[in-house]
């Protein structure tokens, strides 16, 4: 695979193999061949002036803005499930304590169905991403199916796609009664109907849109694994299929595992997959179950929180799981040599596997935009039947000079892009502080500067919207209703992401050069502005981009930060959703995929002019 | 053919959805107010209206008076409720006009606002207000509406929705915890159209949606044939021309006035009370009926939507106390009886 094709979904391939490198550190070091800082044996390298001082004092500061980012407002989020109050308008005097809301929580056969369906949903459409993600992994990776480059670069596209666009596009399509595809089933005489309003048609879109995040990991770990343990099955004569499925796969358990966990997690904390589908046919899932208990009037936001922990449980859980999974095997394939990974001639089946390859991106891609730009386009969702799609007169501009006609499109455009160059500043500097730290230093409570820096993963964004609302509401100034609150929630909200990805970017690079700096008599913070951080430029570049394109769909921590002044495209769609409007929400959102699609384009080009340095290092990405 | 006739009616339709039946002046501003609110050049409105709908409040009150920029945040109910009171306490109330459908949570936070009524408060119904400092800026009203592709036969009343024979899902309804408006209706239904009302269209097997905007969309794309609506929230659609049918059923028109009021704290008190007066003005109601497809709490409407004659229909207000009394416990009935898990 041409893997500078697409420099983002390059970059974000590197994050795999150190995602959650705190909860799995004993798989971690099996799996991965980074030399961790404790394998160097050299002292911590600082200034030479106090030390130690210095140490303890950068440490304390990071410990110090964490606190105010994550540990605070999910002690807010705590203080909600356990009372009935709010914690600004009631005071923390008047509050009582108990344990009523998760007693009434656990009793309620609703939040059991929810909680079953959510499972359900997630486990199945995980299944579905790890079939899908890994296949094409493989194709792309480990054969000689053409145009691999460009099926890379376009399968990456669900990831921009946020979810209520998803939902309302699949909506669109696969409504039982008045989906366009069996509008064109029934135009073509057969009896079958698309029912996506089921359990089967969110696993479905999740399992679709969600591949690509296995792929990101698969991806990479197939493409930096030794093939000679192949080639020896082969040698003993195992078929192709054999080997892939008792050598390759197996070998790259702990990738596809990683892949599982975080698609997993990501799936258990959207919310316009399910509202769009689910709803219809009264299939609660905990976020929209959540999101109800929230816009309910009078609104119940300590049941909220209650809820909100169970799916923080429900994380946990699986962080655990997936270390007892990982810990005690060796997954070491990598030695400290060249190689390449192997290519498989597929012969006349590698049209074959682009066959497939086309069909995964005409239903992720194609139709979705179609049934977007029909909604947007027609006058009305009304149609007939298969002719009446062709009706010329239906089709008109009405929906686009109506959302363009509200000044608060245009602003929340304006908003969102300052909203999200903040995040991805301030962002991309706390991640670089934080990994630098973990990966590179020996500072003291480095480890549980790493803990609090992976919370926020466990963490639904539509709770804890309301948690940084109670929590920085009342800090002096006028910090709230201005974009820096947003961007400050997005900055925490993120931080897990981009640490990761940033962490293996530093983790490429050798100490050796590092050393030769300090023994140039350079200190640390030189050596990092002159070595390491052009070196990880790559890296950063792609944390902030992540970071960019993640405010940029962040609907949850926005629906509570957001003022008059600095209402954002993610609460704005929302409100078109919740108004009732399919057209105008597809309008919108066409006008979100493009702004989306631009802006990318242009982080590649950005991205692209450094590569050849990272290249010229000779420390680059393997394969 | 049939579609041809039914095409053109509905075009005829959308010219006489509203009539006038008094005349009234324009609204005129003191020139004091004007000024004063001309030089504050902006608002901040807080509103769980929808944001299309309210859009064509701020563009129709800025055709009048163009000085102003209104700013507003939509939210649903109950995250609006929570942010009010959280800004409120922490002394952030950013707002200059709030806009609530539930008057019960607002009536809890009465406080916070300033006293304020409108030049023509005397005009008001005294049963529809519930705090001289809250007044009902719109007046939504229940209606029934269907698909005309799709519904040979429409229904003609409420009781109607309860005969056996439509196929599952071809009724859409509102869950009743979705908010006060709903509540409204199904205290109406109860306590109006019988206590085994809610048994019986249940027994319709309808389709649940979590409010009533995403209804009226399924409604036009088909999804469900027939839902009573809050006439504000389909007639628009019917005015563009979709394959819309409403009407105002004869057993009684629920009516749900909001409570629209001025925070003591507003930064731009005299654009507020500017936008207030004109809401509230005859001017400013007869455009929330002609265009909006809201009714009024004026004793005497300017306007009527078509279908719907003031001297017949049997408009509806529930009784205030009740509104707050009964609600727990009947929201939690109607869920059992529509099998809706909460």
């Amino acid at each position: 695979m041409d893997t500078e094709a697409f420099p983002v979904s390059t970059n974000i391939i590197q994050f795999p193999q150190t995602w959650l490198a705190t909860a799995t550190q004993a798989g971690h070091d099996r799996a991965t061949r980074h030399p961790r800082p404790e394998d160097v044996h050299h002292p911590m390298p600082t200034p030479a002036t106090s030390p130690r001082l210095f140490s303890r004092a950068w440490s304390g500061l990071l410990l110090l803005i964490l606190t105010f980012l994550i540990v605070y407002p999910t002690g807010m989020l705590l203080l909600g499930a356990l009372t009935d109050a709010n914690p600004v308008v009631d005071g923390f005097a008047n509050m009582r304590l108990s344990l009523d809301n998760f007693a009434t929580v656990l009793a309620n056969p609703t939040v059991h169905a929810a909680l079953a369906n959510s499972l359900l949903a997630c486990a199945g459409g995980t299944a579905l991403a790890v079939i899908i993600g890994l296949f094409f992994a493989w194709i792309v990776v480990r054969t000689d199916t053409p145009f691999g480059g460009f099926i890379a670069a376009i399968g990456m596209l669900p990831l921009f796609v946020p979810p209520l666009v998803a939902g309302v596009a699949w909506a669109i399509l696969g409504s039982p009664k008045t989906g366009l595809l069996n509008t064109v089933l029934a135009s073509m005489g057969i009896g079958f109907r698309f029912d996506l309003y089921t359990l089967s048609g969110i696993i479905f879109v999740f399992g679709m849109y969600y591949a690509p995040y296995i792929y990101m990991f698969t991806a990479s770990a197939l493409r930096n694994m030794d093939p000679s343990l192949e080639e020896a099955a082969e040698i003993s004569g195992a078929s192709a299929f054999r080997t892939m499925f008792t050598i390759t796969f197996p070998l790259i358990l702990p990738a596809i595992v990683s892949g599982m966990l975080l698609s997993f997690i990501v799936m258990l904390g959207i919310y316009g997959v399910p509202a769009t589908l689910g709803a219809p046919a009264n299939i609660p899932v905990l976020t929209t179950y959540i999101f109800q208990l929230t816009s309910w009037s009078p609104p119940r936001y300590g049941t909220a929180a209650s809820v909100a922990m169970i799916l923080m449980l429900v994380t946990g859980a699986l962080v655990v799981i997936q270390q007892k999974v990982l810990s005690g095997r060796s997954y070491v394939t990598v030695a400290g040599k060249a190689f390449r990974p192997r290519t498989l001639r597929l012969g006349p089946w590698r049209w074959f596997t682009l066959a497939l390859a086309v069909i995964y991106l005409f239903v992720v891609v194609v139709l979705p935009t179609v049934a977007l730009l029909i909604a947007a386009f027609r006058k009305f969702l009304y149609i007939r039947n298969f002719d009446a799609l062709f009706d010329a007169k239906q089709y008109s501009w009405l929906h686009f000079d109506r959302l363009f006609s509200n000044p608060a499109t245009v602003d929340s455009i304006i908003n969102t892009m300052q909203v999200g160059i903040a995040t991805a500043l301030i962002g991309g500097v706390l991640a670089f502080a934080v990994g630098y730290t973990v990966a590179r230093t020996q500072a003291p409570w480095r480890r549980a500067i790493d803990v609090i820096a992976t919370v926020p993963v466990a963490i639904p964004g539509l709770v804890i919207g309301v948690a940084y609302l109670w929590a920085w509401i009342g800090l002096p100034g006028g910090f709230y209703g201005t974009i820096w609150i947003l961007a400050l929630a997005f900055v925490a909200r993120f931080l897990p992401d981009t640490v990761k990805v940033l962490t293996s970017s530093l983790m490429q690079i050798h100490r050796e050069l590092e050393e030769a700096a300090w023994l140039c008599g350079r200190g640390t913070l030189s050596t990092i502005a002159t070595i390491t951080l052009p070196l990880a430029r790559p890296g950063v570049i792609a944390a902030m981009t992540l970071l960019f394109v993640l405010s940029i769909r962040e609907l949850g921590s926005s629906l509570f930060l957001y003022s008059s002044q600095t209402m954002v495209m993610a609460v704005h769609l929302l409100s078109y959703y919740e108004g009732g409007n399919f057209s105008v929400t597809a309008a919108f959102s066409l006008v979100q995929m493009v702004l989306l699609a631009v802006l990318i384009g242009l982080t590649s080009l950005a991205t692209r002019r450094a590569t050849p340095m990272d290249a010229a290092s000779g420390l680059g990405r393997a394969g | 053919m049939k579609i041809t006739r039914r095409a053109a009616l509905a075009g005829i339709g959308t010219l006489a959805l509203a009539r006038q039946v008094r005349a009234f002046e324009p609204f005129k501003p003191s020139p004091q107010l004007l000024a004063a609110a001309t030089k504050e050049g902006r608002m901040v409105f807080y509103t769980a209206s929808f944001t299309e709908v309210e859009q064509e409040v701020i563009n129709a009150f800025n055709k009048r008076f163009p000085g102003i920029r209104i700013q507003m945040v939509r939210a649903s109910g109950g995250q609006l409720i929570t942010r009010i009171r959280t800004e409120a306490a922490a002394g952030k109330l950013s707002a200059d006009v709030i806009d609530h459908s539930d008057r019960g949570l607002m009536k809890e936070v009465e406080n916070l606002f300033a006293d304020y009524a409108p030049p023509n408060a005397a005009d008001y119904l005294p049963s529809v207000l519930i705090s001289p400092k809250l007044w009902p800026r719109l007046t939504a009203a229940w209606s029934i509406a269907y698909n005309t592709e799709l519904v040979k036969n429409p229904p003609k009343s409420w009781m109607d929705l309860t005969k056996p024979g439509y196929e599952k899902g071809a009724i859409g309804q509102v869950i009743a915890p979705s908010g006060g408006t709903t509540w409204t209706r199904i205290m109406f239904e109860r306590q109006v159209l019988g206590e085994d009302y809610w048994k019986r269209q249940a027994a319709t097997k309808p389709a649940l949606y979590p409010s009533g905007a995403p209804l009226s969309d399924a409604l036009v794309r088909g999804e469900v044939q027939i839902a009573p609506l809050i006439y504000n929230a389909i007639m628009p659609k019917k005015r563009d021309g979709a394959p819309i049918g409403i009407f105002f059923p004869p057993e009684g028109v629920p009516i749900v006035p909001y409570a629209t009021g001025i925070p003591k704290t507003a930064a731009n008190p005299n654009a507020a009370k500017l936008f207030l007066d004109w809401s509230l003005s005859d001017e400013g109601q007869a455009f929330t009926i002609k265009d909006q497809g809201n009714l009024t709490s004026l004793k005497s409407p300017p306007f009527v939507p078509e279908g719907f004659d003031p001297k017949v229909a049997k408009v509806w207000v529930p009784d205030f106390t009740q509104f707050a009394t009964l609600r727990d416990k009947w929201l939690e009935e109607w869920n059992t009886v529509y099998g809706y898990r909460q």
